[in-house]
């Protein structure tokens, strides 16, 4: 009867011992990675999760920054003529209202049917951000209101001339009917209104910049 | 097992782990204008972390395929190479059957036993010299890197060690 000893069994090649190392390190990166697969996905659900909170309806008690981002007008005036003398355009600006007190002015753009505004400071002082984070208070041009049930704004629109500024028209605006980001309105010619259509942009306040641009693109 | 083996086997788990764990953090700025591109493409100066392949990747999607080469060679292919060496020095039979040549070799190897940090390093100085303000961060996934090097640096030693104390005899 014949046994096979440890002695009599066939030995490796001597190069199989270098692969340890080797399989050691693909190990310890394969382990490591299916350790960490599943959390890298976890923050991009916070991040939609967010999504959600910066769109929808306006929340209760939150208070948001409200500016027009674009206002069109028709082509004549509340009397039916032409908006300035000659072929000029009108110079538009809006005032917000909020429980009947001016809460924010825009600039006036001038010999524009369409007259837009960015919503960002052109004043900043670029040179004092360098390297720094920028606060959205410090960007943002825009009123600020704050957000209650049947809670009510008025956007003033007005034609600015030298003599004396001419209404284009008003709209009473119920916060209901609004959401987080871009809100097109459109209205009617009458005799009392010339604006054909406003673009209220509305971003919370308290989110980061980031998000503040995505709302604003 | 013995002491040495015990060394190269933490180098390789460590190794491992460096390789694709967060190693550098790099914060694009845009200089003067970080505030402008911060609203109209903040995308552009979200913080990026890199493992070592990561980079890798990166530099090979960028078509930089000589710094690919480069990090490559003495980020993963030179130190799995080394320990190879290592743990086959180590063996008590291999020394005995082939210990001159492979001596040498693992001489030779032992050169660059800091030739990782290096590349590492030389990453960070060509980030951080960036236009702009970038800025790069190491993470910790580059200590876990630092620590296998060492590691193998002591099996080194042990190895050298050995075989003095072999020719003195």
């Amino acid at each position: 009867m014949t046994s096979i000893s440890d002695f009599d069994a066939p030995k490796p090649p001597p190069w199989m011992g270098a692969l340890v190392p080797f399989l050691i390190v693909l190990a310890a990166a394969g382990f490591y990675w299916l350790l960490t697969s599943d959390k890298e996905k976890s923050p991009i659900d916070l991040d939609s999760s967010q999504e959600v909170k910066l769109s929808g309806k306006l929340s209760n008690g939150q208070t948001y920054y409200i500016f027009a981002s674009e206002i069109e007008v028709y082509p004549t005036n509340l009397e039916n003529e032409a908006w300035d003398r000659g072929e000029k355009g009108p110079d538009i600006r809006y005032r917000i209202l909020w429980k009947g007190n001016a809460v924010f002015e825009s600039v006036t753009k001038g010999d524009s049917l369409i007259a837009d505004w960015s919503g960002l400071s052109i004043e900043l002082n670029w040179k004092d951000l360098l390297g720094k984070s920028v606060s959205p208070d410090d960007v943002i041009k825009a009123g600020r209101v704050r957000f209650d049930e049947n809670e009510t704004i008025e956007i003033v629109v007005q034609d600015v001339d030298i003599a004396s500024d001419d209404d284009v028209g008003r709209k009473e605006i119920l916060l209901n009917g609004l959401s987080i980001g871009k809100n097109v309105i459109r209205l009617k010619k009458s005799p009392a209104n010339a604006i054909r259509r406003i673009t209220l942009r509305i971003l919370p306040i308290g989110s980061n910049l980031q998000d503040l641009a995505n709302i604003m693109k | 097992m013995n002491i040495t083996r015990f060394f190269i086997a933490l180098a390789a788990l460590l190794l491992g782990i460096g390789l694709i764990a967060p190693t550098l953090t790099i914060s694009p700025m845009a200089g003067e204008l970080t505030w402008l591109v911060r609203i109209l493409a903040p995308e552009e100066l979200v913080p990026s972390t890199y493992s070592i392949l990561g980079v890798i990747g990166k530099l090979y999607q960028g078509n930089d395929f000589f710094l690919v080469l480069l990090l490559s060679l003495f980020s993963v292919l030179s130190p799995i190479l080394k320990l190879s060496f290592f743990w086959q020095a180590s063996s008590q039979s291999y020394q005995q059957e082939n210990s001159n040549s492979l001596f040498k070799v693992i001489h030779y190897v032992g050169k660059f036993s800091m030739a990782e940090v290096f590349a590492l390093a030389l990453i960070i100085v060509v980030v951080k010299s960036f236009p702009g303000g970038s800025s790069a961060q190491l993470e910790w996934g580059a200590y876990i890197f630092t620590c296998s090097v060492a590691c193998s640096i002591i099996a080194s030693i042990r190895i050298e060690k050995k075989d003095r104390n072999k020719a003195l005899q």
